[in-house]
C-alpha cells in the first residue's frame, strides 16, 4: 500500500494558487474546504456562545434588564439559528469534507467545484443572516419561526426577511453538499471497500447526506411560501385571509426532526471512530451500529408531530406519534450499549478525544432519557415549551453533538495540522466543559418542572426559580472559560505542539496511512482495502497497535512529480456564490430589481462559464 | 467501625443534595409536582412513573459506563481481546428497551384518551382568547367578560375553548393543567377540575413576540358560593357612578370567604392583601419613568375618560365599547394590571397610563401622558384623576 507506483506523467496544471488569500478563494481541495468550514464554524461558535452568555446573564436573577426584551428575542433566535445552521452543521460538514475522501481512499470529492460552491454559499448565508445585527434587525421569531408571528402583520420589519433568506441560502449549501457527498461515497470508494467495510464515520455521514437531501427541500418549500407571503403578497400563512398556521408547523418539523439527526449522526460517527481506537478494540457490533443509524434516520421522518403535542391534534394522532417516537429510542439505546460494549474489556487510554467521546455516551444518555419522557404526550404537555425542553435538547446537542465534535476535533487535529494538541490544556478544556455543561443545563430540568416557560426574556421574583437560574448562569460562564482555553490550545498547538506523524493514536483507517497533513492528492497510490480496519490488519502481530513515534518527516512528493492530475483551482464557485448573494440582497432591499438582476446575471454567467471549463487541466 | 463511619458519611453526603431538592420543591409555587386538578394528577402519575423509570435507566447505564472506565483503564502489557460483537447481547439490549417502552406506551395511550375525552356536559364553559400580550376570559353561560384574572370554582369541571386574536399562544397553569396552544383560525379545548382553593400563576408558553414573557395571568380557585358572588358582581355594571348592583354577600358566601386562603371582598373578588407572594408581581418600573404623587379625583377622571382616546380600545360597561384592549368594567377589583405584570395600585396605574410602552415591550397602548414638557398628552394631575377613576371601578 505504501509503495508508490510511478504513474505516467501528465502535463501538469499551473502551479499557482498555493498560498495566500487567492489560494483559499480558488481552492477545490476538499481538505482546504474542510478547513474553511471548520474555521468559519468555530468563529460562529464564539459568536453563538457569546449570545448565550448574554442570555444567561439576563436570566441570572429575576427581572433581569441587561438587554431589552426585543434584543433578548433576537439573541435567543440567533443563538439557536447560529448553533444549528452555522456551528454544528458546518462543523459536521468540515469533517465530511476533510475525512470522507481520506477514509474511502479517494483523491477528492466527486464534484470539487460544487464543493467549493457549497462552502461559499454557506459563508454568504451565515453572513447574510448576521449582517442583520448591524441594522438592529436580527431575526426575532425563534429558530422555528412559527407563523403567523413571521407574517407581515406581526413582523413588519426586515428581521424575518434576513432570517428566511439566510435560511434559504444555507439550505442551498446543504443540498449541494449532500448530493456531492452521496455521489462521492457511492462512486469513489477505493477498490475492495464495500459498504460494510466503510469506516463508521463515513457510514453515519452517508446516512446524514440522505437526511439532508430529503429534509432540506421541505424547509425550502416552507420558507419559499413565507418568502412569497412577505414579498409578493400571497396568503399561505396569512391568518387574516384564513390560512392555517399549522401548515408551517407541519412543514417545519417534517424538516426539523430529521434535522435533529443531521446534527447528531455525524457526532455519533466521530465517537464511533474515537472509542475503538482508545479502547484498542474494534467497534462492538459494527453491523448493528450501521443498521441502527439507518433505522434512526428512517424513523426520523415519522415522528415530527411529537413537537406539536400541545397543538391539539386529537388522541389518535397523539398516540401514533407517541409510539413512533418511542420506537426511535430503541436503535438509539442500541448505539449506547454498543459503545459500552466497545469499551468493555478494552484497554482504555483517556486522551482528551477519548474523554469527550465518553462524555457523549454519558450525557447523550441523559438527553435520551428525557427524550423518552417527552414521547409520552400527557407528560410532554407539562414539559413542552418549558425549561425542561431546553435542558433536554442541550443534553442532546451540547452533550451529544458538540461533545462528539470536540472528540473529533482533538482526534483529527494532528491529521489536519500535523501536530498534536496539548493534552494538559485539553484536559482543562474537557473538565471545565463537562462541569460547566452540567451546571448550566441540569438545573434547567428543575426549572422546567418548576413551571418556568422557555423563551422568556425575564421572570418575576418569588417563583422559586432564582437558585437554579443562578447555577445555570455560573455554569455558562465556566463553559465560556472552557471554550477560550480550547481556542488558546488550538492556535498554540499549531506552532508548539509535538509533531504527530502519520498515525499518532494507533488508529485503524486509511486516513492514518498517509502523512499529516496529507498531500494535496491524498494517496499516491489508491489503496486496495481488504477489511474494516486496514491499518490494524497490516500490523497483525500487534492487533491494536500502540501509537507509533513520529516518523522523521521525509519530503512528500508533489502531485506534479507523481503525475497525478488535480482539479484546476478556480474562483468561479466563489463568484457564483457571490452572484447568488447579490441577487438575494436585491430581494431584501425593497425588491431592488437592478441589484437582483445583476446578482442573478452574475450567477448564471459564472455557472455557464464554470460548466464549460474542464475540471482538470487539459493535456 | 471505619466502614460504618464511611457509610454514614456517604449517607450524609447524599442527604445534602436530597435536601436541596426537597427545599426546591417546597419553594416552587409553579411546580408541576403539586397538581391540584384531576388532569394534573393523571399527568403527574405518568410523569413520576417516567422519571422513576428514567432514573433507573440512568443509574444502570451510567453505572455500567463508570465500571467500564475504572475496570478497563489501560494497563501495561495487557492486550484486549479483539471482539467484534455478540449477537445474544445485542439482541438482549434491543429487546429490553423495547419492553420498557411498551410499558410506557400502554399508560401513555390510556392517559391520552382519558384526558382528551369529551368534557362533562355540565362543565363550566370558559372562552380563553389570547392577545399580544394579555389574556381575555369569557364565561358565555353567564355573559361575563374579563381579563388577566381567571376565577374558577373548586370541584366543578371547567371546559376551556381556546382561541387566538392574533398569533399563537399557549395556555398553561402548571399546577392545574395545560399546555394547550391557542391557534389562529382554530378552537382548541382542554378541561380539568380544580380540587382546592388558592391562587395560581398562569403563563403563555408559546413564543408570541416582544412581550411573550409578560403575558401572564392569575387563576383564583374559589368556593362555588364565592364564585357565584363573583359572577353576579362581574355581570353588573361598573361600581362607580351607578348605584351598586352588586348583591349583598349572602351568609354562605361569607362563610366560604373565611375558608379561602386569599381573603375575598364582598364582591367575590380576591382582595390584594394576604395574597401568596408568588402572585404578587415584583416587576421593576423603568428608572427614568416617574409620575407626580398627586391625589386623583375619580369623578373628574370619569368625565375625562369619556372624552379620552381610552374609549376607542377599552370597554367599560355603559361607558365605552372598545374591544382592542382588556375590558375595564371591574378593573379596580383586579390584583394586577398590564397582563399581571404590575400590582394594581395608584402608582403603577398612573405610570402605566402615562407611558405604557416604556413599561411593557411592544405594547399597543400608546403613552397617554406628557413624556416631555413639549409633548402632547395628559399632565400628571389628569393621569391621577384617570387612575383614581379606574381604581374606583370595583
Amino acid at each position: 500500500m505504501a509503495t508508490t507506483v510511478a504513474a505516467p506523467r501528465h502535463a501538469v496544471g499551473p502551479a499557482r494558487y498555493e498560498s495566500g488569500i487567492w489560494s483559499w478563494l480558488a481552492t477545490t481541495d476538499h481538505k482546504r474546504i474542510g478547513q474553511l468550514y471548520l474555521y468559519t464554524a468555530l468563529a460562529w461558535f464564539l459568536i453563538g456562545g457569546f449570545e448565550a452568555e448574554i442570555i444567561r446573564t439576563q436570566l441570572y436573577g429575576p427581572n433581569g434588564r441587561l438587554v431589552s426584551f426585543e434584543t433578548y428575542n433576537q439573541l435567543f433566535t440567533m443563538h439557536g439559528t447560529t448553533m444549528i445552521f452555522m456551528v454544528v452543521m458546518p462543523l459536521s460538514a468540515a469533517f465530511f469534507n476533510y475525512l470522507i475522501p481520506l477514509q474511502i481512499g479517494a483523491r477528492d470529492v466527486a464534484f470539487p467545484r460544487l464543493n467549493a460552491f457549497s462552502y461559499w454559499v454557506f459563508l454568504a448565508g451565515s453572513l447574510f443572516m448576521n449582517v442583520s445585527w448591524l441594522f438592529r434587525a436580527a431575526p426575532d421569531a425563534g429558530w422555528f419561526g412559527y407563523a403567523p408571528l413571521t407574517t407581515p402583520p406581526y413582523a413588519p420589519g426586515p428581521n424575518i426577511d434576513f432570517w428566511l433568506i439566510g435560511l434559504q441560502i444555507l439550505g442551498l449549501s446543504s443540498l449541494a453538499a449532500g448530493f456531492n457527498f452521496l455521489t462521492t461515497i457511492i462512486n469513489l470508494r477505493a477498490p475492495g471497500m464495500n459498504l460494510m467495510r466503510m469506516p463508521i464515520f463515513t457510514w453515519m455521514s452517508f446516512v446524514t447526506q440522505f437526511l439532508l437531501v430529503l429534509a432540506f427541500p421541505i424547509i425550502t418549500v416552507a420558507v419559499t411560501f413565507l418568502m412569497f407571503d412577505r414579498f409578493f403578497g400571497t396568503n399561505f400563512y396569512e391568518v387574516a385571509a384564513g390560512a392555517d398556521p399549522l401548515l408551517w408547523q407541519h412543514l417545519f418539523w417534517l424538516f426539523g426532526h430529521p434535522e435533529v439527526y443531521i446534527l447528531i449522526l455525524p457526532a455519533f460517527g466521530l465517537v464511533s471512530e474515537v472509542l475503538p481506537v482508545f479502547s484498542r478494540k474494534p467497534l462492538f457490533g459494527y453491523p448493528v451500529m450501521v443498521y441502527s443509524g439507518i433505522l434512526i434516520a428512517f424513523l426520523g421522518f415519522g415522528v415530527w408531530a411529537h413537537h406539536m403535542f400541545a397543538v391539539g391534534m386529537g388522541p389518535i394522532a397523539d398516540s401514533i406519534f407517541s409510539i413512533t417516537t418511542m420506537l426511535i429510542g430503541i436503535p438509539t439505546g442500541v448505539k449506547i450499549f454498543n459503545w459500552l460494549g466497545t469499551m468493555w474489556g478494552g484497554s482504555l487510554r483517556f486522551t482528551t478525544a477519548m474523554k469527550f467521546g465518553i462524555a457523549l455516551v454519558g450525557l447523550f444518555t441523559i438527553g435520551g432519557i428525557s427524550g423518552v419522557m417527552h414521547s409520552s404526550p400527557p407528560s410532554d404537555l407539562q414539559q413542552t415549551d418549558s425549561y425542561f425542553i431546553v435542558a433536554h435538547f442541550h443534553y442532546v446537542l451540547f452533550g451529544g453533538s458538540l461533545m462528539g465534535l470536540f472528540a473529533g476535533l482533538y482526534f483529527f487535529y494532528p491529521k489536519i495540522t500535523g501536530r498534536l494538541m496539548d493534552e494538559r490544556l485539553g484536559s482543562w478544556h474537557f473538565w471545565l466543559t463537562f462541569i460547566g455543561m452540567n451546571l448550566t443545563f441540569f438545573p434547567m430540568h428543575f426549572l422546567g418542572l418548576d413551571g418556568m416557560p422557555r423563551r422568556i426574556a425575564s421572570y418575576d421574583a418569588n417563583q422559586g426559580w432564582d437558585m437554579n437560574n443562578h447555577i445555570a448562569t455560573i455554569g455558562a460562564y465556566i463553559l465560556g472559560a472552557a471554550t477560550l482555553i480550547f481556542f488558546y490550545n488550538w492556535f498554540r498547538s499549531m506552532r508548539r505542539g509535538p509533531v504527530a506523524g502519520n498515525d499518532p493514536w494507533g488508529a485503524a483507517t486509511l486516513e492514518w496511512t498517509i502523512s499529516s497533513p496529507p498531500p494535496v492528492y491524498n494517496f499516491a497510490t489508491v489503496p486496495t482495502v481488504t477489511s474494516r480496519y486496514p491499518l490494524w490488519d497490516m500490523k497483525s502481530a500487534q492487533p491494536a497497535a500502540a501509537p507509533r513515534p513520529a516518523q522523521p518527516a521525509g519530503r512528500v512528493p508533489t502531485a506534479e512529480e507523481l503525475g497525478i492530475p488535480m482539479p484546476t483551482p478556480t474562483v468561479k464557485p466563489f463568484v457564483a456564490a457571490l452572484g447568488l448573494t447579490i441577487a438575494f440582497t436585491g430581494l431584501i432591499s425593497h425588491k431592488n430589481l437592478p441589484i437582483l438582476f445583476l446578482g442573478a446575471a452574475t450567477f448564471v454567467a459564472t455557472l455557464y462559464s464554470w460548466l464549460l471549463t474542464p475540471l482538470e487541466p487539459e493535456h | 467501625m471505619t466502614a460504618t463511619v464511611r457509610v454514614r458519611r456517604f449517607v450524609r453526603f447524599l442527604r445534602a443534595p436530597m435536601l436541596a431538592f426537597a427545599l426546591a420543591a417546597c419553594g416552587a409555587p409553579n411546580a408541576i409536582w403539586n397538581a391540584h386538578s384531576e388532569f394534573g394528577h393523571q399527568v403527574d402519575d405518568l410523569t413520576r412513573f417516567l422519571i422513576y423509570l428514567g432514573a433507573g435507566v440512568f443509574v444502570f447505564v451510567e453505572g455500567l459506563l463508570l465500571v467500564a472506565l475504572v475496570r478497563f483503564r489501560a494497563k501495561e502489557g495487557v492486550e484486549p481481546v479483539q471482539t467484534h460483537g455478540n449477537t445474544t447481547l445485542e439482541v438482549t439490549w434491543t429487546a429490553i428497551p423495547a419492553i420498557i417502552l411498551a410499558c410506557i406506551a400502554v399508560p401513555t395511550v390510556k392517559t391520552i384518551f382519558k384526558t382528551q375525552a369529551k368534557a362533562d356536559p355540565n362543565a363550566l364553559q370558559v372562552e380563553v382568547i389570547g392577545h399580544q400580550w394579555w389574556w381575555e376570559f369569557r364565561y358565555p353561560q353567564y355573559g361575563v367578560t374579563t381579563a388577566s384574572e381567571l376565577y374558577l370554582p373548586v370541584g366543578r369541571t371547567v371546559n376551556f375553548a381556546l382561541k387566538s386574536a392574533d398569533v399563537l399562544h399557549s395556555f398553561w397553569i402548571p399546577q392545574l393543567g395545560g399546555k394547550r396552544d391557542l391557534i389562529s383560525n382554530h378552537t382548541n379545548y382542554i378541561w380539568f377540575t380544580p380540587d382546592s382553593a388558592s391562587a395560581w400563576n398562569g403563563f403563555c408558553a408559546e413564543f408570541c413576540g416582544a412581550s411573550h414573557s409578560n403575558m401572564r395571568f392569575r387563576v383564583f380557585t374559589v368556593t362555588p358560593a364565592q364564585f357565584e358572588a363573583y359572577l353576579a358582581h362581574e355581570k353588573s355594571g361598573p361600581a362607580f357612578g351607578a348605584p351598586s348592583a352588586a348583591p349583598s354577600p349572602s351568609d354562605t358566601a361569607k362563610a366560604a370567604t373565611a375558608a379561602t386562603t386569599a381573603q375575598s371582598g364582598p364582591t367575590g373578588t380576591v382582595s390584594r392583601e394576604n395574597l401568596p407572594r408568588w402572585v404578587v408581581p415584583a416587576t421593576p418600573t423603568p428608572a427614568n419613568l416617574t409620575v407626580a404623587n398627586v391625589p386623583g379625583d375619580a369623578t373628574r377622571g370619569a368625565t375625562l375618560f369619556k372624552t379620552a382616546p381610552c374609549i376607542a380600545c377599552h370597554t367599560i360597561q355603559g361607558v365605552s365599547a372598545g374591544v382592542i384592549g382588556p375590558n375595564l368594567t371591574h378593573v379596580g377589583s383586579r390584583t394586577t394590571i398590564a397582563g399581571s405584570l404590575y400590582p394594581n395600585d395608584m402608582q403603577h396605574l398612573m405610570l402605566w397610563i402615562k407611558n405604557a410602552p416604556a413599561m411593557k415591550a411592544g405594547v399597543i397602548m400608546p403613552a397617554m401622558g406628557k413624556t416631555s414638557p413639549q409633548s402632547a398628552g395628559y399632565d400628571d394631575q389628569q393621569i391621577a384623576d384617570l387612575a383614581a377613576y379606574l381604581s374606583a371601578l370595583k
